[in-house]
């Protein structure tokens, strides 16, 4: 199953996971809200939507943003020619980190992740134990869990991978 | 047995869910559960259901065949009802609310608009036209400079790029908006800097689509909008 938005005369935006997660996104932050009934994995809920939280101002995001410039390669198109070890340095970044957009789009990639982990171990059924870990990380991501503070997605991925 | 509710709709609607799993390990039977004049889709309650990939498509899947069907109010993820007694409590209770927003939303669509924007792109527009940070970043960089000056650096960039991101996000809003029945606007995030969702009538759907690739065509370099949609009215349930 895949998730196509809506069906008609209008023709579907490009697939991706970041279209994924943008619908997903809709799934889990909108809907009607009844009081009556109560909703479950409420922590869950919050966790999933901490990828998309609200720009703060703050020192760490000027700190951030100062850093961001800093590296940024103002060389190109302009009459300075770059050196050796500007050039070095833009290779290794690039390919380090490819089209890194920050640590919050990291945790949203990490949630999109876990999202397509699901698809592809649905279809490679087979392969069992592939399918047992990321079992046990659901389980592990269940309110026990996630009773504690907020925890980002990266957070929580680096610390599973520290007890694996 | 606690019921785990998607959708309301009316007592007319078709409710084609023979196909369709529920959401949970054990996929679950979609069943309905009828009012005088409104019916809540609902399923056995599972007792894994999690945020993850498997049970949002299951819920998703759901709403959409609902929405392609009639008019139906999406839940949102994650409610259970203890028993259907309580579905039916909150059919009656709420019925008259319930079908003023079923004829509000009938032959109309949700489209949701997100717009990112690559930092670095943006980034490099601040520093080539502004001389006082273009000043700052030379100070500071490779570790030179005091603190002070990362934290103007900072600073200045920060607040440019949210009146830049903020100009672009009406910008946006302000180009769809006559096309549209309604919006509602999430603040932006540090993902998005602008996430709307707009109800559009369905005649007007692929107006409106068109309007967002012309618009996607205005936008500076290093912009990108998505367009989801048609989509079940998320938003505006």
């Amino acid at each position: 199953m895949t998730v196509t938005p809506g069906g008609g005369a209008v023709p579907a935006p490009t697939q991706g996971s970041g279209n994924l997660y943008d619908v997903l996104e809709l799934v889990l932050d909108r809907g009607l809200v009844i009081d009556a009934f109560v909703r479950v994995s409420l922590v869950g809920i919050e966790l999933a939507k901490v990828d998309a939280r609200v720009v703060v101002a703050s020192v760490d995001t000027y700190l951030r943003f100062a850093e961001a410039c800093n590296r940024l390669d103002l060389e190109s198109g302009r009459k300075a020619p770059a050196q050796l070890p500007d050039v070095m340095e833009r290779v290794t970044e690039g390919g380090a980190k490819g089209k890194s957009k920050g640590a919050l789009s990291g945790a949203v990639e990490a949630f999109t992740d876990s999202l397509q982990k699901g698809r592809r171990d649905e279809i490679e059924s087979g392969e069992r134990p592939r399918r047992g870990k990321e079992e046990r990380r659901e389980r592990e991501r269940e309110p026990v869990e996630r009773g504690a503070e907020r925890r980002s997605s990266k957070e929580r991925e680096e610390r599973e991978e520290r007890e694996e | 047995m606690s019921l785990y509710v998607y959708a309301i709709t009316k007592a007319s609607h078709p409710l084609r869910l023979d196909d369709l799993d529920g959401v949970g390990e054990s996929h679950s039977e979609l069943h309905v559960v009828r009012g005088d004049s409104l019916c809540a889709v609902v399923s056995e309650a599972p007792e894994d259901l999690s945020v993850a990939r498997r049970d949002l498509e299951a819920h998703h899947a759901v709403q959409e065949r609902l929405w392609s069907d009639g008019v139906s109010l999406p839940l949102g993820f994650g409610f259970v009802a203890q028993d259907e007694d309580a579905v039916r409590a909150v059919l009656e209770q709420g019925a008259e609310q319930y079908a003023q927003r079923l004829a509000e939303l009938a032959d109309r669509v949700e489209f949701n608009v997100k717009g990112v924007q690559d930092e670095d792109t943006l980034l490099r527009q601040i520093v080539e036209e502004s001389d006082r940070i273009r000043e700052l970043n030379e100070a500071t960089r490779e570790g030179r400079g005091s603190p002070e000056q990362r934290l103007e650096l900072g600073q200045l960039v920060a607040a440019e790029v949210q009146s830049r991101q903020d100009a672009l996000a009406a910008q946006i809003v302000a180009a769809l908006r006559p096309l549209v029945y309604a919006e509602s606007l999430s603040p932006p995030s540090e993902q998005y800097f602008v996430n709307a969702s707009f109800l559009v009538d369905r005649g007007k759907s692929e107006e409106f689509t068109d309007s967002c690739g012309e618009l996607t065509e205005q936008l500076p370099e290093g912009v990108e909008l998505r367009l989801q949609g048609p989509l079940p009215p998320y938003s505006f349930a």
